[in-house]
């Protein structure tokens, strides 16, 4: 099953209509570009980031002011943030317009659901992290909001064990985000690249 | 022609490309520690109960209110002249912006109070660190 799987993610041939770029405009791939470009610099800023309430803005304002390179570092994971969630949803669009979800991948487009919901889900986790205003007060407000939902109330709780901002709801938001959230796109990522091989390309579409 | 191998060229390349980012990433790796200096060392004694204690060369007035001791820069908030500390008022002389003695602006053209400087106290000695 694994050896299918690698075979499938690295094919010895592609076929060179599947490659026409006015198709399908690379919006995955770039999608993908901008997940990885996450995934370094927020490696970096794992460095100097402190996941305590009181010290979080702190080692951000350190960053911004002492670290060469730093203002630059997180600049590049905030505009990538936005960039992969602009392309994800062109990418959406793409394949609606195209029909790509319709038989044989209906399966291929509930897993590109999943990726798009574990991005804005991912995107929101990284917004308490600075423990500014717009933080906290964002954070309150969308907790507020899944409260409304059904079963809101039990992921408020999961999410928000003491209360927006203190240690234990932070150390959740930081979990969430550098782990569970990345490690679960990073999967589901090649499960989709897998599926899309595994359905022969973009083709017969083209 | 002979056929040249590219394997070294792109070596070569690969080396050169490792170097500099990890010249880079050192770079990140290593940031400014300031180190605070103290800038000025004062006897609790020295201070008058009232007025200030004026230290030109410093640029550093220390103001004692009730109990409250700050320390005020003396670098106007202007274009940073250095300002005259009289009984009951800063004035710069170069365009007459006028400061109270806890720093806030009386007169202008300076808009912002004066810089109030971070003083620790250390037994019988107040230390300003920079």
């Amino acid at each position: 099953m694994f050896k299918d799987f690698l075979e499938h993610i690295f094919p010895r041939l592609i076929l060179e209509k599947n490659l026409r770029i006015r198709y399908t405009f690379c919006l995955g791939g770039l999608a993908f570009t901008a997940f990885m470009l996450l995934v370094l610099s927020g490696l970096l800023l794992l460095f100097y980031y402190q996941p305590c309430p009181e010290k979080a803005f702190e080692s951000i304002l350190f960053l911004e002011s002492s670290v060469p390179a730093g203002r630059f570092i997180r600049s590049l994971h905030r505009l990538a943030s936005h960039a992969l969630l602009v392309l994800i949803f062109l990418h959406t669009l793409r394949v609606i317009l195209t029909g790509a979800y319709r038989k044989p991948r209906e399966l291929n487009w509930v897993i590109g659901f999943f990726i798009l919901f574990s991005a804005v889900f991912g995107a929101y986790t990284g917004y308490l992290l600075p423990m500014d205003q717009l933080a906290f007060w964002g954070t309150h407000t969308g907790m507020e909001l899944i409260g409304t939902a059904p079963f809101g109330e039990i992921a408020a709780r999961f999410l928000v064990p003491d209360d927006v901002g203190r240690p234990v709801s932070l150390l959740r938001f930081y979990t969430l985000h550098i782990a569970v959230i990345p490690l679960t796109i990073a999967i589901l990522c090649f499960l989709h690249f897998y599926r899309i091989r595994h359905d022969k390309g973009v083709l017969p579409y083209l | 022609m002979e056929k040249v191998g590219k394997s070294r060229r792109r070596f070569i390349k690969a080396v050169a490309f490792v170097i500099a980012s990890v010249s880079l990433l050192w770079k990140f790796f290593i940031p400014r520690i300031s180190e605070k200096k103290p800038l000025l060392r004062v006897a609790r004694a020295d201070i008058p109960a009232s007025g200030a204690l004026v230290f030109r060369k410093s640029k550093v007035a220390f103001v004692k209110k009730g109990n409250d001791v700050y320390a005020l820069s003396l670098v106007c908030t202007h274009l940073g002249c250095t300002v005259n500390v009289t009984t009951r008022e800063l004035v710069c002389p170069c365009h007459g912006s006028i400061f109270g003695l806890s720093g806030e602006v009386l007169k202008g053209p300076s808009d912002r109070p004066l810089e109030r400087l971070t003083v620790e106290e250390q037994g019988e000695f107040f230390v300003v660190v920079s």
